[in-house]
């Protein structure tokens, strides 16, 4: 491998990373822009995700490396386990939402945020003493098929992970900009007391929006565990920091951003882990976050929103 | 005016009196070995019984727990039941073994004047947490297990035995040996011209690859790089790319599960062909669980002590623990038994001398020359086994046994080159 191949090389994995993490900054992302609120249960709804996938791809005959699937068996089988982590994820964000969130919503201070932290080490716990500490030896159906470009290689699941994340971006961004129920959240966003007034829902809006946000962490879990083949209580941490961190380089608040912002993160690590040494890669991150944010506040595309009184 | 008159009537100063006569009572016969008749003396078992190393943690307090049953069975030691205090060092927040938690389990053991030593811990950055806690209390600990060579090297006295005294025994040998012979296993038996090493953070991992690369060093290997993983980070590939790039013969790996089952797994998918091994860390069940066949087909690993759970004569003891533990000893579960027998050999000296505290107890460990399952142990003036070998294994796929079957997955290969 040349020093070419390498940094291509580097670059796919740095995409890769950087998709996942995209995916769960959308939620932090969204949940603020609409109540302002960092929600740290979203580390671990990723986590909590990724188990689900696992459960339901076992419901479905595949145990580790067990069995390969291909064409539309394979299809079958991620769309499956897709739409039912992804439900099962959604409905657990809003469980969160209904029962610890929404008694603080018009509490001022850090109650609610304190409490999304507490939520996020129940998550961890249960699946840490239900579970175990071991890392799960995850379900992989995909077939070895990879592409040679020059000494780097693409992986199926490496196309698998872009296409997924931005077909949801995509869905996502749509269904915001040009659906009615979209202008509500936007509107939401602008203004609680504003929108309800021209008589929007804002409980369900609020609702909808950890839906979507939890929806999104649970396909991330369920990729990274394609990804990675494997899974385990801890993952949340790390990746849900780095996510988070995207969301707030992007600026907070910003889909386009969060989206963004993953992608800088993903290259950051892969590109600094391969010219200086893996052990720098959070100095690496968060001097460039702390950098960007000292010269725009805001975040990259921050200011696109409006502010709120 | 006396505080004492205008603070408290009279009538409570007798309740309060008699009921610290009444809670002195009860504790003095709480606290075990206190009353003649009964004569029970306690040994502490700290562990990471919780997290990544949980399993192989379980087979280390089975070995000991096995050797403790075994002698109580036969009517105690010297006329003494021996009582076992397991502690866990294992906490939700570090995911594996804590060495905070290690020294907060020590210091529990120390304040009970009725233990009188104590087996673990299963990891070095235990070890160290807990060294200087118990050298204070002057009360002995054998690790079966953890082999950072620093706890008992004089040259860092002040930190780990600042009384002086050796308190950290081992039945394995250190990384002064484990890291440097798998080395010379590496350079002479593998023909490895070049490699990479990589460590986990923690205090057994960096301190092994440090002396692997040492080794590898003086004996010619180009060491093209050297990087440290965050066990709690979930991406490797990176760091795999960036070896994949450089392409040397071999990988080291300085560390435990937590960090080396994704390192297995990834390291499949990225450099699938290159020689791949650690040392006693990438030895465990929780790695063939975690990275499953094929991810960990081909890793080499070590133990710091000889291989003889295989061995004839120790069919007979495999037998006892399988059938009191319901599954297959790991070669630290024989460790763990022998470190047993050499504190209930040590309390039979001290009692046969007229005394058995932690005080006796420790000058007895000290002078040991027990016969064990491992062979003769024996200490140097730092605590450390005066037998050095280590052993080297292969995973290679055995379809007959479980596939995280630590005793058939691995095979043994032989003893790693002194030199």
């Amino acid at each position: 491998m040349t020093l070419h191949d390498v940094v291509l090389q580097q670059i796919i994995n740095g995409l890769s990373l950087g998709a996942m993490y995209s995916l769960l900054a959308l939620g932090f992302t969204m949940v603020y822009g609409i109540i302002e609120l960092i929600n740290f249960a979203h580390f671990n709804i990723f986590m909590v995700g990724s188990f689900i996938a696992m459960f339901a791809l076992q419901v479905l005959g595949l145990h580790g490396q067990s069995r390969l699937l291909t064409g539309w068996p394979l299809v079958g089988a991620l769309s499956l386990g897709f739409a039912s982590t992804m439900l099962a994820s959604g409905f657990l964000g809003v469980a969160i939402e209904r029962i610890a969130l929404r008694p603080m919503r018009n509490v001022r201070g850090t109650a609610a945020m304190i409490t999304t932290i507490g939520v996020s080490y129940i998550l961890f716990n249960i699946i840490l003493l239900t579970m175990g500490a071991g890392a799960q030896n995850y379900p992989n159906p995909m077939p070895q098929v990879s592409w040679h470009l020059g000494g780097a290689v693409l992986r199926l699941r490496e196309v698998l992970l872009w296409s997924v994340s931005l077909v949801l971006m995509g869905v996502l961004h749509t269904f915001v900009q040009r659906t009615k129920m979209g202008k509500a959240m936007r509107a939401t966003a602008q203004d609680q007391e504003a929108a309800r007034m021209m008589g929007i829902e804002v409980d369900q809006i609020v609702m909808l929006t950890f839906f979507i946000g939890s929806a999104l962490a649970g396909a991330a879990g369920l990729i990274f565990g394609l990804y990675y083949n494997n899974t385990s209580f801890l993952i949340g941490y790390t990746a849900g920091l780095r996510a988070f961190t995207a969301a707030v380089l992007g600026g907070i608040g910003n889909i386009v951003g969060a989206m963004m912002g993953g992608l800088i993160i993903g290259l950051i690590e892969a590109l600094g882990g391969q010219f200086l040494q893996v052990r720098w890669t959070d100095v690496i991150i968060f001097s460039i976050l702390i950098g960007v944010l000292a010269l725009r506040p805001t975040g990259l595309l921050g200011l696109s929103t409006p502010k709120k009184s | 005016m006396r505080l004492g008159k205008t603070l408290i009537p009279r009538k409570a100063r007798w309740v309060a009196l008699s009921m610290s006569l009444i809670l002195t009572v009860v504790g003095l016969t709480a606290v075990p070995g206190t009353r003649a008749a009964q004569k029970v003396i306690a040994i502490g078992i700290t562990l990471p019984l919780t997290g990544a190393d949980a399993e192989d943690a379980e087979l280390i307090k089975d070995g000991a727990v096995l050797a403790i049953e075994e002698a109580n069975a036969k009517g105690g030691v010297a006329g003494y039941k021996i009582d076992t205090i397991i502690l866990d060092s294992g906490t939700a927040t570090a995911g594996q073994y804590d060495p905070a938690q290690a020294a907060t389990n020590t210091k529990k053991l120390v304040a009970n004047i009725g233990v009188v030593a104590n087996i673990g811990p299963q990891m070095s950055g235990e070890g160290k947490a807990m060294s200087a806690i118990l050298s204070e209390a002057d009360m002995a600990t054998i690790t079966p297990s953890s082999t950072n060579p620093d706890i008992t090297n004089p040259e860092f006295k002040d930190k780990y035995r600042p009384n002086g005294k050796p308190v950290y025994f081992r039945t394995v040998t250190t990384d002064a040996f484990q890291g440097p012979n798998m080395a010379n296993y590496y350079a002479e038996t593998l023909k490895v011209h070049s490699v990479y090493v990589l460590d986990d953070s923690g205090a057994y991992g960096v301190g092994i690859a440090n002396s692997f690369q040492k080794r590898a060093e003086e004996k010619g290997v180009k060491v093209l790089g050297r990087d440290q993983l965050n066990p709690k980070e979930a991406d490797y590939t990176t760091i795999l790319t960036k070896i994949k790039g450089l392409n040397p013969d071999a990988l080291y790996y300085g560390g435990v599960e937590q960090a080396g089952t994704k390192l297995a797994k990834q390291a499949y998918d990225v450099i699938p062909k290159m020689i791949k091994g650690g040392g006693d860390g990438v030895y465990s069940s929780s790695l063939l669980k975690g990275a499953g066949f094929p991810a960990v087909e081909g890793w080499y690993s070590t133990i710091a002590s000889p291989h003889l759970n295989e061995s004839a004569e120790l069919q007979g003891w495999v037998n006892r623990f399988a059938k009191r533990f319901g599954k297959q000893p790991g070669d630290y579960s024989i460790t763990a038994y022998d470190a047993a027998l050499v504190v209930l050999d040590a309390i039979k000296r001290a009692a046969a001398a007229g005394k058995v505290d932690r005080h006796t107890v420790r000058n007895a460990i000290q002078n040991s020359r027990l016969k064990t399952l491992q062979g003769t142990v024996s200490f140097d003036e730092n605590g450390d086994i005066k037998d050095r070998t280590v052993s080297v294994f292969q995973i290679l796929h055995n379809p007959k046994f479980p596939d995280d079957d630590i005793i058939h997955q691995y095979k043994y290969i032989g003893v790693a080159p002194q030199n």
